[in-house]
């Protein structure tokens, strides 16, 4: 039965590389917001339709001037 | 003959939506329909600019993601508000990372409520092409933007979000104070991997459990055992790292914290378990002990419920600018507020804060003292008056001269007192450690007995024994009582609206015995009053005639009977005079009206004094009393009953900043009258609060402002009523929802349940402790017995706690 | 600084979006095949390519890696690049995954018709192939990660977590299972043999289906639910743990499918502990997905793609909660080997991983055409028939299962076998067959269905094109960052020098194990013997058949086992098995005592039944095998297979392989004489020859010689 240590030493790996990875998570601010990812999904990305990017730089400025 | 106008608001109002006027973009009802962009209706030109703006941006999929998400910019918006931003000291407190073409700012923005507050926050660079990025936290209502440093400056960027109704809030308290999550973060990793240790320890211990005696091959035994003890090594040097220093302060103080029995009961499972792996003598209890502190780590984060928007620790910083309008030699500049010193002079707009003890030049104005004294009239001051830190302009810009510094202020010099300095709670033996010390005691006595009972027949079983009886008698499950059972009583309490800042507070609250209210702002409804109007019926020429006097009055008096009045104001006033502390007068259409106090105005004493529990303004046209307006707090709903209730349990005690002109509302409320009190300062409230912590009374204080700081902080319980979460509260231990008051009582009960939960899941592991005892002075304590014995007790007292804690609150009505 | 410009590839998405649709159809039109077959052996068109042996592994393949294989990469394409904000790391790793994994799924459906296969369920493919599938599987995997780098959006979404465990355990799982000896280009032999082979094969098995059919499509759910249903997902920090957990838990439930064998109690405990406590965090995936529908319910009921969720979502609930109950040991001796787990199985695969595909695929088809759904009407009888086929399959099975189990345990008061020929009960199932084929029916109508929908959605729309996008880098931004991990490392020495440490055992470990597995594959039972040339070769005809299929070899210790085939199995008779051939169902009866005792039929018996089984049972639903009559069978590669034997610690002396064709061809002459006394005139080399030198061996290994 020693194909045990074998399948102990590779499911052991696996878990470290999951550990290693659970670190840097936890290291790199991946749990900081439980909440916000979620949502942030559900927009989809729109591509520009018109108006070069260049054009204008803001619409705001103009708003604010007036 | 008295007419009854509208109760009104002047905060945020939450009046019901019509159908057809509703703002397309906030939401709110709109005035008429005059302000549109084709058949689209807005409340306001600043909503109506948003939704220019996000159109011109091909942002509109804004408005499909959920109805009317928007918020309405502020009117008065000017970007030179966020001027001070772009001075460098202030741009060093306020940046979170500034690099050599970008800077990243973090703003809170409390504005933000939904889906759709997200979406747009994150858009800010289609909308404007020198924001790099922007990344909104919900939880924490903040949104971190990166922008080009050579294209744009740091008060652009908040002009830019403040243009789209999303003010951020910029304080000495919200400024460089983002990485707050350290601790957080290394409880994850103490937890993963302490959980990453269990798992697979328990992988390894299962072959010697689940088999028959001799049917694993005893080289599978000796690689287990080696490899087990390898992976509890972090677990041992990393994961439970804080309950030995927690023990060992516990000790150097001379007490026996529950970490004692703890410490002593890992330690032992480590070392004996390491002793039999290195001697091959057995499996050791390596599962057990990687377990065990698994699930107290668990019980570490269950018991920690963060309110990420809420926080409990602001003291007066939080409340004060940043900066302000500094003049010298009539050139006016922004600086910050800390570096102000006395003899600067300093500008002051409506609405903002006075940040430091200063003289009044120049003109006469009003201040709103509300926060800071309690007293809910703002009070006038006169040229060369002396004014507190902390009180609120309100009328024209003044200038003052700066006398002290903002930090030896009168307000702020409150948290120079020793409360603030003196950690919490420490009046309040917590129950869990009163149980450990007897616990811990009797506990070593079993071990010493019963090894010397073995030591006659036989050395090592003594010392087996010995180690046995501590390992079993780690006290696990009642280290995890408390934390289910307070960490569930949080949630339930959160769901209410009453946000507790830890489980020590709700214990602490168990214990209270007393209970000191605030009035305004606490009993009251902050910034909402009632105005009746009671005397001759008026005409409506008259009601014209009386709105287009007080229009022109700055007074806060004169703005509320402005605005209650439905009718215009289109009268022109000749002979216009604001008399100070008295009143004003005109002539209009030819009738010379006078509205002011009843002394100004010749009543006659006793009559004022009899209605002196409200505000009442008297109203004098040509010479002839006409009647009287009676501005009135409101009381929150359902304050007799809990107080009727709370009374037949604890003292209770009043405590205002405010006059006495409502006691005879507040006896009727109170029911006595001894221990109401008036005028009471900050320091006051605060020394009145130690005086009554003698012997066995333990205080909650219940306030709302500034002024109540220091005895929020001196009492047991400090909690802070706010009719807004999302604005500031003092420092304090709990922040409940004012129209949730009513519930205190509930609340209270509440935590002594939880507490009744915690005796009775002791009573449980105690039990399970005297098994498990049994089992290790006879010597039988194997690794199996310990490995079902142990996480047995955690589990079934988990359960046991979570399930009853919850029960008991939904039998009270609070889930 | 600038923003980058980038555009999603939209191609790779439609690429792997109609492989999956033509897989999806295949592996459907397989299954209905092999579920013909056994009501009616006539649908086995009496030609070696087409028998059930070899149909049914071309069917879980086509099912598992075409269909939901495709059907996880088209997932990840497209949800992968907008989590990350980045295009993929490379369109030429793209295109190479593409083309690699469906060039692998042409080979598999060539070979395993061919007869081309390992024996080990899942893993049949043989060491050419699996070469293959390991390098476009990095290939995968490097693209992958490569995204991730160059991602622009900080916070890794939960299922880019999901996608990443798939890539990380199937690498780990495929490599260590298909570690064999190689013979010929076409033919391996295992590195394990019997109870190690199959601990190796269970605990790849299990974990294929967890990580394979279960995590990726977790991703997928927690990217296209919360998409379609428009509303984020119930609760995110439950999804976070949802994943730790199940990561740390899963990969040690495998030895459950093995109960009863002769694998050791502890290793079958462990599998039952471990299937047990993953209940949890299952059911903690089920219900976060149903409850990011709360308040949403009034769109299920319109909106065919929801439906389709829903249904998936609660199948995977229902299979997850049934496998942790048949890994119980009393439950265990009912349903194994019996028809229930295939219910269970397809519970899962046509419920779970079937339902949320075609979801997936409505979802998609509008999107990567910019268009509208053809027909949701279409959509809606879609899912009618497919969740009605779910039933009519699932209700027979479980029902046919529960009957076997009974039948075969059945006894008279005398104590002797109600049903003692396997027969008897086979014949009680067939119209249960015909009803699971009637379901079958329907599902493979349904995915006809859609394929004329998805058609007709993508004609009348047109391919979008690679959508513009542009988003700032992540690095300048964060750079602030860059020492932390140092930092970290050099603040905590003793962590790190512990996992260093423990990366060195493991990897120490690793090193010695292959060392200690040959040597521990020597017999422990003094009677048990190599096979004779002949009988190895019987044996690899065996399994090119693909018999394990329908006949397992694994007699458990169960009385009603024990007295209608023989002395239950021992883990010792084994060790020359590479592969083990114990086989999961039992379509027929067990054949691990075939050789002995009561169950022992002279050459001829054999001789026949191969050629045509109902003229020695009648009513047999097996196929009909007569090429083995009359094909010589090719005796070339007998010396590279003695020596390859030898290299796995078979103890066949030094040499053999010179005298290796005498032996067989001495043990041959043998057969073909006591086939000659019954009539029957053949020659030595044919095959049925071996195959009957093999069946006659089988349980001989506990009887002196």
């Amino acid at each position: 039965m020693y194909v045990m240590f074998l399948l102990m030493g590779a499911s052991l790996m696996a878990s470290l590389i999951f550990l290693g990875a659970y670190i840097w998570s936890v290291r790199s601010g991946q749990f900081d917001d439980k909440y916000t990812p979620s949502v942030r999904i559900l927009f989809d990305d729109k591509k520009k339709s018109k108006k070069s990017d260049t054009e204008n730089d803001s619409g705001i400025n103009e708003e604010e001037k007036k | 003959m008295a007419i009854k106008f509208d109760q009104y608001k002047t905060g945020h109002s939450d009046i019901e939506k019509s159908e057809s006027l509703n703002c397309f973009h906030c939401g709110d009802p709109c005035p008429d329909k005059s302000i549109a962009v084709g058949d689209k209706i807005f409340c306001c030109h600043g909503c109506k600019t948003v939704y220019e703006i996000l159109n011109s941006n091909e942002l509109c999929e804004y408005y499909d993601i959920e109805n009317t998400p928007g918020v309405s910019p502020k009117k008065d918006l000017v970007s030179e508000r966020f001027a001070y931003l772009d001075d460098e000291l202030i741009q060093e407190q306020v940046l979170e990372f500034s690099g050599t073409n970008v800077n990243k700012v973090t703003f809170h923005t409390p504005a933000m409520h939904c889906a759709s507050c997200i979406w747009l926050l994150e858009k800010l660079h289609d909308m404007d092409r020198r924001i790099l990025s922007s990344t909104v936290n919900f939880p924490r209502k903040e949104v971190s933007i990166s922008y080009a440093i050579n294209e744009m400056k740091l008060s652009g960027a908040a002009a830019l979000i403040s243009s789209l109704g999303y003010e951020p809030l910029i304080n000495l308290d919200t400024v460089g104070k983002r990485e707050q999550s350290s601790a957080e973060k290394k409880l994850y990793l103490k937890i993963g991997l302490a959980g990453f240790a269990f798992g697979n320890v328990m992988i390894l211990s299962f072959p010697e459990y689940l088999s028959r005696v001799g049917d694993v091959d005893p080289v599978f035994k000796m690689v287990f055992g080696y490899l087990s003890l390898v992976l509890s090594l972090p677990v041992l040097l990393f994961s439970s790292r804080d309950y030995y220093s927690s023990a060992w302060a516990g000790i150097k103080s001379r007490t026996v914290n529950i970490d004692v029995p703890i410490t002593l009961g890992i330690g032992m499972l480590f070392l004996r378990s390491a002793w039999e792996i290195l001697s091959q003598t057995g499996a050791g209890y390596l599962d057990s002990f990687t377990g065990l502190v698994f699930f107290l780590l668990i019980g570490r984060i269950f018991q920690q419920k963060t309110y990420d928007v809420l926080s409990f620790e602001r003291d007066y910083k939080s409340f004060f600018p940043l900066s302000v309008t500094r003049k010298i030699n009539n050139v006016e500049a922004i600086v910050p507020v800390s570096k102000l010193l006395p003899g600067d002079r300093i500008v002051v707009r409506n609405q903002e804060l006075i940040p430091a003890d200063s003289v009044l030049l120049k003109t006469g104005t009003m201040i709103d003292y509300s926060f800071v004294s309690g007293e809910s009239e703002p009070v006038s001051k006169d040229a060369g008056d002396f004014i507190y830190a902390g009180g609120r302009q309100v009328g024209p810009t003044i200038e003052l001269e700066v006398i002290k510094e903002p930090s030896q202020s009168y307000l702020t010099k409150l948290w120079n007192n020793d409360v603030f300095n003196k950690p919490r709670f420490s009046r309040l033996n917590k129950t869990v450690n009163q149980v450990s010390h007897y616990f811990t005691l009797a506990v070593v006595g079993i071990a010493l007995a019963a090894s010397l009972y073995w030591l006659q027949f036989d050395t090592r079983m003594a010392i087996r024994v010995f180690t046995a009886v501590l390992i079993v008698a780690c006290p696990c499950a009642l280290a995890l009582s408390s934390p289910f059972a307070l960490g569930t009583a949080l949630r339930i309490f959160g769901r209410k609206g009453f946000y507790v800042k830890n489980t020590e507070a709700v214990e602490a609250l168990s214990k209270v015995n007393t209970i000191i209210m605030d009035k305004t702002g606490t009993l009251t409804k902050s910034q909402q009053e009632t105005i009746e109007f009671s005397g001759a019926r008026l005409s409506r020429e008259e009601q014209q005639k009386i709105k287009s006097l007080v229009k022109h009055s700055t007074h806060p008096l004169s703005r509320k009977i402005f605005q209650a009045l439905d009718t215009t104001a289109t009268l022109p006033v000749t002979d216009f005079e604001e008399l100070s502390g008295k009143g004003v007068q005109g002539i209009i259409g030819g009738d010379k009206i006078k509205i002011g106090s009843g002394s100004w105005l010749g009543m006659p004493v006793e009559e004022i004094d009899i209605e002196d529990m409200k505000t009442r303004v008297y109203l004098h046209i040509n010479g002839q009393i006409k009647g009287s307006f009676l501005i009135a707090s409101i009381y929150r709903e359902g304050l007799r009953p809990m107080l009727a209730k709370l009374f037949k349990q604890f003292r209770l005690i009043l405590l205002s900043g405010d006059t006495e002109r409502e006691k005879a509302t507040l006896v009727n409320l109170f029911g006595q009258e001894e221990d109401l009190h008036f005028r009471q300062t900050p320091e006051d409230k605060l020394n009145f609060v130690i005086s009554t912590q003698k012997g066995d009374t333990h205080v909650l204080m219940v306030g709302d402002g500034l002024n109540d700081a220091g005895a929020l902080r001196a009492s047991e319980v400090g909690i802070a009523v706010t009719d807004d979460v999302s604005a500031f509260s003092p420092a304090s231990d709990a922040i409940l929802r004012g129209e949730n008051l009513h519930l205190l009582p509930t609340f209270i009960k509440m935590s002594k349940a939880t507490m009744s939960v915690i005796s009775a899941s002791f009573i449980i592991s105690i039990l399970y402790n005297v098994v498990g005892i049994g089992f290790a002075v006879s010597g039988m304590l194997s690794p199996l017995v310990s490995a079902i014995l142990m996480p047995a007790s955690s589990i079934s007292v988990v359960a046991f706690t979570t399930f009853s804690t919850s029960m008991r609150a939904r039998m009270m009505g609070l889930s | 600084m600038e923003m980058e410009k980038f555009r999603y590839d939209n191609q790779i998405v439609r690429m792997f979006f109609w492989a999956t649709v033509v897989w999806g159809v295949t592996a459907f039109l397989v299954g209905l095949t092999i579920a013909l077959q056994l009501p009616a052996p006539v649908f086995n068109f009496g030609t070696s390519w087409l028998t059930f042996g070899r149909l049914r592994p071309l069917h879980t393949n086509a099912a598992i890696f075409a269909f939901v294989g495709n059907g996880i990469f088209m997932g990840y394409y497209y949800a992968a690049q907008r989590l990350l904000k980045a295009r993929n790391f490379s369109d030429t790793l793209s295109r190479i995954h593409f083309w690699g994994w469906n060039a692998i799924i042409v080979a598999a459906a060539i070979t395993l018709p061919a007869g081309l296969t390992t024996a080990k369920e899942y893993a049949e493919l043989e060491w050419p192939i699996d070469i293959a599938i390991a390098l476009i599987w990095v290939a995968w995997g490097v693209n992958m990660i490569g995204t991730i780098i160059k991602r622009r959006e900080k916070h890794m979404y939960v299922a880019m977590w999901f996608f990443i465990a798939t890539f990380v355990t199937i690498a780990m799982l495929h490599i260590v299972n298909s570690l064999e000896v190689p013979v010929s280009f076409w033919k391996s032999y295992s590195l394990y043999a019997g109870v190690q082979d199959a601990l190796v094969q269970w605990w790849y098995g299990h974990n294929a289906v967890a990580f394979f059919l279960t995590t990726p499509y977790l991703g997928l759910m927690y990217y296209y639910m919360p998409k379609a249903a428009q509303r984020p997902v119930y609760s995110y920090r439950l999804s976070v743990i949802h994943f730790w957990a199940l990561i740390f838990l899963y990969i040690w439930a495998g030895p459950h499918h093995l109960l009863y064998s002769s694998t050791p109690d502890w290793a079958q405990t462990l599998g039952t502990v471990f299937s047990i406590m993953l209940i949890a965090p299952s059911w903690g995936g089920m219900l976060n997905g149903l409850l990011t529908l709360r308040g949403a319910w009034d769109r299920v009921r319109q909106d065919p793609i929801l439906k389709f969720m829903v249904v998936a979502v609660s199948a995977y609930g229902m299979s997850t909660f049934e496998g942790p109950m048949m890994s119980l040991k009393n439950y265990n001796a009912i349903s194994h080997f019996t028809d229930y787990t295939i219910a269970h199985v397809h519970i899962g695969a046509l419920g779970w991983n079937g339902l949320l595909t075609f979801g997936l695929l409505y979802w998609l088809a509008p999107r990567l055409w910019n268009t509208k759904l053809y027909s949701v009407k279409l959509a809606n009888v879609h899912f009618w028939l497919a969740t009605l086929g779910i039933i009519f399959y699932v209700i027979p099975m479980y029902w046919t299962g529960i009957t076997q189990a009974l039948l075969w345990k059945q006894f008279t008061p005398e104590g002797l076998l109600v049903y003692p020929n396997f027969l008897e009960t086979v014949l009680q199932l067939i119209p249960m067959y015909w009803t699971r084929a009637f379901g079958g029916t329907l599902y493979l109508t349904g995915s006809l269905v859609m394929v004329y929908n998805l058609v007709k959605t993508v004609k009348s729309g047109s391919p979008v094109e690679d959508e513009e996008m542009e988003a700032a880098p992540l690095k300048p931004i964060e750079n602030e960052k860059t020492d932390y991990k140092h930092r970290w490392l050099e603040a905590r020495p003793v962590p790190f020098i512990l996992l260093s440490f423990i990366a060195v055992a493991i990897g120490g470990l690793v090193e010695f194990v292959p060392m200690f597995v040959v040597k521990s594959n020597i017999a422990t039972i003094s009677t048990v013997t190599p096979y004779t040339p002949l009988e190895l070769e019987g044996r690899d005809l065996y399994i090119r058949e693909g018999c394990f299929n329908c006949h397992s070899q694994m007699i458990r210790p169960f009385r009603s086992e024990t007295e209608r085939y023989g002395e239950y199995s021992k883990a010792g008779e084994y060790v020359y098995d590479h592969p083990f051939l114990w086989g999961s169902k039992r379509t027929g009866p067990d054949l691990h005592r075939e050789g002995v005792g009561k169950l022992k039929k002279p050459d001829a018996w054999h001789y026949n039944h191969m050629d045509n089984p109902r003229s020695m049972s009648p009513g047999s639903i097996m196929p009909v095998y007569p090429w083995l009559l009359t094909r010589s069978n090719d005796y070339a590669k007998l010396p590279k297979k003695i020596s390859a034997m030898r290299t796995l610690g078979v103890p066949y002396p030094d040499g053999y392989e010179d005298q290796a064709l005498g032996d067989l061809k001495k043990q041959a002459e043998g057969i073909v004489g006591n086939l000659k006394d019954s009539g029957i005139e053949t020659s030595w080399d044919k095959e049925i020859i071996a195959l009957i030198a093999y069946l006659q061996k089988l349980g001989t290994g506990i009887l002196p010689r």
